[in-house]
């Protein structure tokens, strides 16, 4: 850890604690409409029969199809005594294995890093988090890791 | 979709992915969020009055819907690609039924772990060329032999 990384007060506690945020059971319709709505054309993920022929022998969900149920997901509060302004920074998602019709997915998310930087605008402070997607099986299918920072208002 | 299977040996640096013209609908937004279920009454993703009294010049397409626009720029590429990683970050919201632009160009390419991978540096642009979605993407292609 740096000297700068040390001055960011925050709930340490958090680092690392994986909380549970819920159980999504995935449909069929679910994974079409997704496909649809996005403009999707490969047949993979919403023709039964493409899907059938497959190594899957379903269709399966495209890969950033567990990206839907982070949005919105509440965190606990890390208590980060630093800046007034926050901004979503970036997104990473990472596909390990398909999602399936009938698949239940259990996520979790936990509070992986927090750091700071200077820029031109000053000083920054980035939180960032990971959420896993497992399967009824215990397989992990998917983590989606989501960066925000935290700086002072510019003054006018 | 392009049926042209692609190949790790066909790869090099430099080469491009796409361009794709996209264009996202309101109905493909609403449809977006019945799916995502967390939506309820008007929002900023759905309304324009919503979207403009929180200082957003119009209704703009959920992030979540972006990524899944980006991520069909590689899958659509090859039947033979397999996203691993997609790694955005956001620069301006994206409004729509506006003309975008999705391409790629390929930055890196090694084999690790024994998994042909290349990396790829993906954008989502507006007509004037100015970037909405930025990032790279993390694929395995395999290889002739």
């Amino acid at each position: 850890m740096t000297t700068e990384e040390s001055e960011i007060k925050f709930d340490r506690s958090l680092l690392g604690v994986e909380n549970d945020i819920g159980q999504y059971p995935v449909t069929k319709e679910m994974i079409v409409k997704f496909a649809n709505s996005t403009g999707e054309q490969n047949p993979l993920y919403f023709d039964d029969e493409t899907g059938d022929k497959s190594q899957h022998g379903s269709i399966i969900a495209p890969p950033t199809f567990c990206n839907m149920f982070v949005s919105g997901v509440t965190r606990p509060d890390i208590k980060l005594e630093f800046g007034d302004v926050s901004l979503f920074a970036g997104q990473a998602i990472e596909s390990l294995s398909p999602v399936k019709p009938g698949d239940t997915l259990h996520a979790k998310t936990k509070l992986k890093d927090v750091y700071a930087k200077t820029g031109r605008s000053g000083r920054m402070v980035f939180q960032v988090w990971e959420t896993s997607f497992a399967n009824q099986d215990g397989d992990t299918v998917a983590l989606v890791q989501e960066s925000f920072v935290k700086r002072n208002r510019r003054p006018r | 979709m392009t049926s042209t299977e692609i190949y790790f040996d066909d790869v090099d640096l430099g080469d491009e992915v796409g361009p794709v013209e996209r264009i996202v609908t309101d109905d493909q937004v609403i449809e977006f969020t019945q799916v995502w279920g967390r939506e309820t009454g008007p929002t900023r993703f759905t309304s324009r009055e919503k979207a403009q009294s929180e200082g957003l010049p119009e209704a703009i397409v959920p992030g979540a819907m972006n990524i899944a626009i980006m991520s069909q720029l590689i899958t659509g590429w090859s039947p033979t690609v397999k996203l691993k990683k997609l790694d955005v970050v956001f620069r301006s919201p994206v409004l729509h039924n506006r003309p975008l632009t999705l391409k790629g160009m390929i930055t890196d390419k090694d084999i690790i772990d024994d998994d042909p991978t290349i990396e790829c540096d993906i954008t989502m642009e507006n007509e004037e060329g100015t970037p909405h979605v930025i990032g790279k993407a993390t694929v395995s292609l395999p290889t002739r032999e």
